[in-house]
């Protein structure tokens, strides 16, 4: 049971990650491995989180982590730079709902503003949303791009010699 | 090394760099590129960039009489992780094969001339990422074909307003309300899940791709374009707000 629910995990993430990835017009020879990554990046942040309760911002600097350092393999591959694999494979972590949570809350404070009590909590829920939204961003790019700076040979020489141009 | 030929150099670098920078590649690799050709052909690059404007210096490698600087506006250009790739391997290409300025440009030209992808296919791929996505969020399978069904309006409604030009603020104001509108027929149905359905419809309109580049530029130093960038995509989130907040207050009558 909890090996599909991880599988599960997985699959929708590979299909989320690629359909917001064709949005912004990736190369068709890179989605299988856009949805690989996507794959096993967002099951690992959801072992992290289910099973050891690991929090939602170390969990995904450890996927993000996971996807960059795929992506420098996949990239020699397909003759992709990394952030062409990793961006797509990124975006189903990416913290959209806590993003407009958190505007929803100043709206909501903005009209409680004069009632103290309901006002406060308003303003607790706005950092609450902002901070963890913005942590989660700042993780998911850094631990992307932490095996960029340790390889930064390789992964800055990724197109070099292209079949594809 | 003439001052035709530099001026020449200069031309085209100045049109690959603002084609690059348009469409969405994080600022370390523009310069790393942009350096590379200038290599390729025997000159000095240096470039400064902001959000809407680039300066662009290219001088002789030996000889820094000749020299050319000019300030290029960036066009907006859709996100493309195509040219990233492509005009990537250009930059190689040119640097390891010896390119003439000739054959580099006429490689350009057919390379940003090709074809997109075909916006129906995006349209049902957006799609179905955002079922899945409910699905991520634990939405039973009623709630992701009404999130299935209020995306594609949504990303239909979208598609169509930025063909025609709209001012982008508007564009992601109406295409949040029409999604979310969309989706809150899921609460009249009687979805269990219905709260999910809502909350993930207008997810396909958060800006991704611009928070992580932003993110990723500030830890390459690239600081003010970094902060141009999240700046940018948060008036975009709030944007997304105000389209939703529409609709929760029709049919909730409470934000939260």
């Amino acid at each position: 049971m909890i090996a599909a629910d991880i599988i599960s995990d997985g699959l929708f993430a590979a299909i989320a990650a690629m359909g917001f990835g064709s949005i912004s017009d990736p190369p068709m020879r890179a989605f299988p491995y856009i949805a690989i990554l996507a794959a096993v990046g967002h099951a690992t942040r959801y072992c992290l989180m289910t099973f050891l309760g690991v929090d939602i911002a170390s969990a995904s600097l450890i996927a993000a982590f996971i996807i960059g350092t795929g992506s420098v393999w996949f990239g020699r591959k397909v003759f992709c730079p990394m952030t062409v694999l990793y961006i797509p494979a990124l975006l189903p972590m990416v913290p959209g709902t806590y993003a407009y949570k958190t505007v929803f809350s100043l709206i909501m404070f903005l009209q409680e503003i004069s009632s103290p009590t309901q006002g406060s909590e308003y303003l607790q829920s706005m950092i609450y949303n902002a901070s963890v939204s913005f942590s989660v961003i700042f993780m998911l790019a850094v631990g992307a791009t932490v095996p960029v700076f340790l390889l930064r040979e390789r992964a800055n020489s990724m197109t070099r010699g292209s079949r594809f141009i | 090394m003439t001052q035709e030929y530099v001026t020449e150099i200069a031309d085209f670098i100045a049109r690959y760099l603002s084609y690059m920078l348009g469409a969405g590649v994080h600022t370390s690799r523009v310069v790393r590129n942009s350096k590379r050709l200038g290599t390729a052909l025997g000159v000095d690059v240096s470039i400064h960039t902001s959000q809407k404007t680039a300066t662009l210096t290219v001088c002789g490698k030996d000889d820094t009489s000749v020299m050319n600087t000019r300030v290029l506006d960036i066009p907006a250009f859709p996100i493309s992780f195509e040219w990233n790739a492509d005009l990537s391997a250009l930059s190689w290409a040119a640097y390891d094969k010896k390119m003439t300025l000739d054959e580099i440009r006429m490689k350009f030209d057919a390379l940003v001339s090709k074809p997109k992808m075909n916006p129906v296919f995006v349209l049902f791929m957006a799609s179905l990422a955002n079922a899945s996505f409910c699905r991520l969020f634990g939405g039973d399978i009623w709630a992701m074909l009404v999130t299935f069904t209020a995306t594609l309006i949504g990303f239909f409604t979208r598609q169509h307003l930025t063909r025609r030009h709209v001012n982008h603020y508007i564009v992601f104001i109406v295409s949040a309300f029409v999604a979310s509108l969309c989706a809150s027929t899921a609460l009249t149905l009687g979805i269990d899940t219905a709260e999910i359905a809502l909350a993930t419809s207008v997810l396909y309109l958060v800006p991704g791709v611009p928070l992580i580049n932003g993110v990723i530029d500030i830890t390459d130093g690239h600081i003010q374009i970094g902060i141009s960038r999240l700046v940018n995509a948060l008036m975009l989130i709030v944007c997304i707000a105000i389209g939703m907040s529409g609709t929760l207050m029709l049919v909730k009558d409470s934000l939260l």
